[in-house]
């Protein structure tokens, strides 16, 4: 960890500062390729944010680095929160962004393990992600290292049947390098999730499997900060973090609206998103 | 052409043994039927390197490929029904696209399954497998084959899947022969019309060839095993000399080895042409001899198919 001589409060000030400016790049790509998905990448840019410039061991530098933790972003059509993360730390230069969904970027729409500096795993097929951590937390153990597997999960692709089988089996292994964190934003493409497909309570499903479940609000970055660091010292079981949030957060005409699940803004609407995110900064 | 002892699904596994003393780097995957496949015999001798993730074929294939994500060898044990179709798109997605070093052990390839139904009979999987970028094809015919198959698949980079066989059938190869990728056998040569196959219906074909012999006709009789990339070279230059192709797989007619072959010699050799497979039905329960003859791959089918085409000649 980077920031241990900081207190809890002065981290979590600056980690707000930098999710903004992944909020700022996020809206900047989505505009900018005119096509993208700005709600999931909003509601998980404080968790992502905190991985990346807080908790997680990441040498841009040396991205092949063994010892360094590992991210899968299971609900891969929220790249551009990835991207602007990876950017940000330097696996890339910045400009890369502009080239977001078009030929020949580095950048696709859904995250390219041989395309992408920095990214560990492919992934934007939704409910594969918990599979594939299962197996990279399986590596660790096998070749004695420390790290740890970070997976964000979309609440949506919890309906999938895989990431039940996933779960049990990171309970066989007592997977405790394994730290899923749903983003809890209670929308998915065709609507409501409990309307959509109803998987309350989420909480007590992964408690059956064993797991151990930490539940947070996913915007307040002192309660992402020690849960992440509780889930850390949890021995023989698997974690989930069931963190609330908000699709669409930071940019008020897109909070909690269906129809930004997957579209990009028009120039108003651009400006004006960056308008709220901007205002949230001066508060 | 000897009666083997074991089936191409247990030869593989007992080089997979062997292989895990010289070889201490790959892991082994599979999806509670260790005991069929004889994946066990690895989890007993290496417990650490073996991970039984029960009856979840899906999250098998997943987790191997997370396994990959960083170079580590991986194979991923199931029947060819449950790799090629249940667990198809994390094979695709999470393996091929990312280009990982999964290798496939699949058993119960083709109709070989035949005594157990539909259900278990894989024979669409070469053409869903063949169809996937990255992804390379290897059906061994016989016991011999299949070892040296396990060494060709951990030695290829990428992912590899290998097609075995429910039954014990006979055995073809010496100990000493060498098969490569995209490699192919001729075992017996001929000039009046070539016959590949690949796997457990390359025996059907010999048996044809004899046939065929009795009637004065000679075949020239080509083993396949390296179904994806296939042995070009040693088809132009058998196919230059008889003129005639006749495929024959325990698989569907469409989208095998038969339709790749067919499409490769319009474009660069058009010759007289036919293949033989599953006709667009689902075969059933039986005795395996039983049901490859009711579904027109037996060596007489063959035989007869291979005159006929000799005859469009004439």
């Amino acid at each position: 960890m980077l920031t241990t001589s900081k207190t809890l409060d002065e981290r979590a000030k600056n980690l707000k500062t930098i999710a903004r400016e992944v909020r700022l790049n996020i809206i900047d790509m989505i505009y900018t390729a005119q096509s993208g998905h700005p709600g999931g990448a909003l509601s998980a840019a404080d968790i992502v944010t905190a991985l990346y410039f807080d908790i997680m061991k990441f040498d841009p530098k040396n991205l092949k680095w063994p010892d360094r933790d590992r991210f899968i972003l299971s609900k891969g059509h929220a790249c551009p929160v990835w991207y602007a993360c990876l950017a940000m730390k330097g696996a890339f230069p910045m400009k890369e962004l502009k080239t977001l969904r078009q030929l020949n970027s580095i950048l696709q729409g859904h995250p390219d393990k041989l395309k992408t500096p920095g990214v560990d795993m492919t992934t934007g097929s939704l409910g594969q992600g918990l599979s594939i951590g299962v197996g990279m937390a399986l590596e660790g153990k096998l070749e004695k290292k420390n790290y740890h597997v970070f997976i964000v999960l979309g609440d949506g692709e919890l309906n999938e049947g895989m990431i039940w089988e996933a779960a049990a089996s990171a309970h066989k292994y007592h997977l405790d390098n394994l730290i899923a964190i749903v983003d809890r934003n209670h929308l998915q493409m065709d609507g409501f999730t409990e309307e959509v497909m109803p998987m309350e309570p989420i909480n007590k499903k992964f408690q059956a499997f064993n797991w151990e479940v930490i539940t947070i609000d996913g915007h307040n970055m002192k309660e992402i900060l020690l849960a992440l660091e509780k889930a850390l010292t949890i021995k023989k079981r698997p974690i989930c973090i069931i963190a609330n949030t908000v699709k669409g957060k930071c940019v008020d005409f897109m909070e909690n609206i269906r129809e930004w699940h997957g579209l990009a803004p028009n120039e108003e609407q651009y400006k004006k998103a960056v308008e709220c995110i901007r205002k949230g900064e001066q508060e | 052409m000897k009666k083997a002892d074991v089936a191409t699904r247990k030869a593989f596994s007992q080089r997979m043994l062997e292989y895990g003393e010289m070889d201490k780097h790959f892991v082994v995957f599979e999806a509670d039927i260790g005991y069929s496949t004889y994946s066990y015999l690895f989890g007993e001798k290496y417990p650490e390197r073996y991970f039984n993730m029960g009856i979840a074929e899906s999250n098998t294939m997943g987790a191997a490929a997370g396994m990959a994500a960083d170079g580590r060898t991986v194979i991923a044990c199931s029947y060819g029904v449950f790799i090629t179709m249940r667990a198809i798109e994390t094979v695709r997605t999470f393996i091929c696209y990312p280009n990982l070093n999964v290798k496939f052990l699949s058993s119960h390839g083709g109709i070989t399954a035949a005594i157990d139904g539909v259900t278990h009979q894989a024979t669409e999987d070469i053409a869903f497998m063949t169809t996937l970028p990255n992804m390379k094809v290897l059906v061994p015919a016989d016991t011999i084959a299949a070892k040296k198959c396990f060494d060709l698949a951990i030695k290829t980079s990428g992912p590899v899947f290998i097609r075995l066989m429910r039954d014990p059938l006979f055995d073809v190869y010496d100990p000493d022969e060498e098969f490569l990728l995209g490699g192919s056998k001729i075992l017996e040569k001929g000039n009046d019309i070539t016959i590949v196959s690949y796997g457990d219906i390359i025996f059907q074909a010999l048996e044809s060839s004899a046939m065929l012999k009795k009637e004065g006709i000679s075949a020239e009789i080509i083993d396949m095993y390296s179904v994806k990339p296939f042995d070009y070279q040693t088809l132009i230059n058998s196919i230059s000399k008889t003129g005639a192709l006749l495929v024959v797989e325990n698989h569907q007619k469409r989208n095998g080895l038969g339709y790749e072959l067919s499409n490769f010699c319009l474009k660069n050799y058009p010759v007289l042409f036919d293949n033989m497979g599953l006709d667009d039905t689902f075969a059933e329960s039986g005795k395996y001899d039983l049901v490859i003859e009711k579904y027109g791959i037996s060596a007489n089918h063959i035989a007869k198919k291979a005159m006929e085409i000799i005859n469009k000649r004439k």
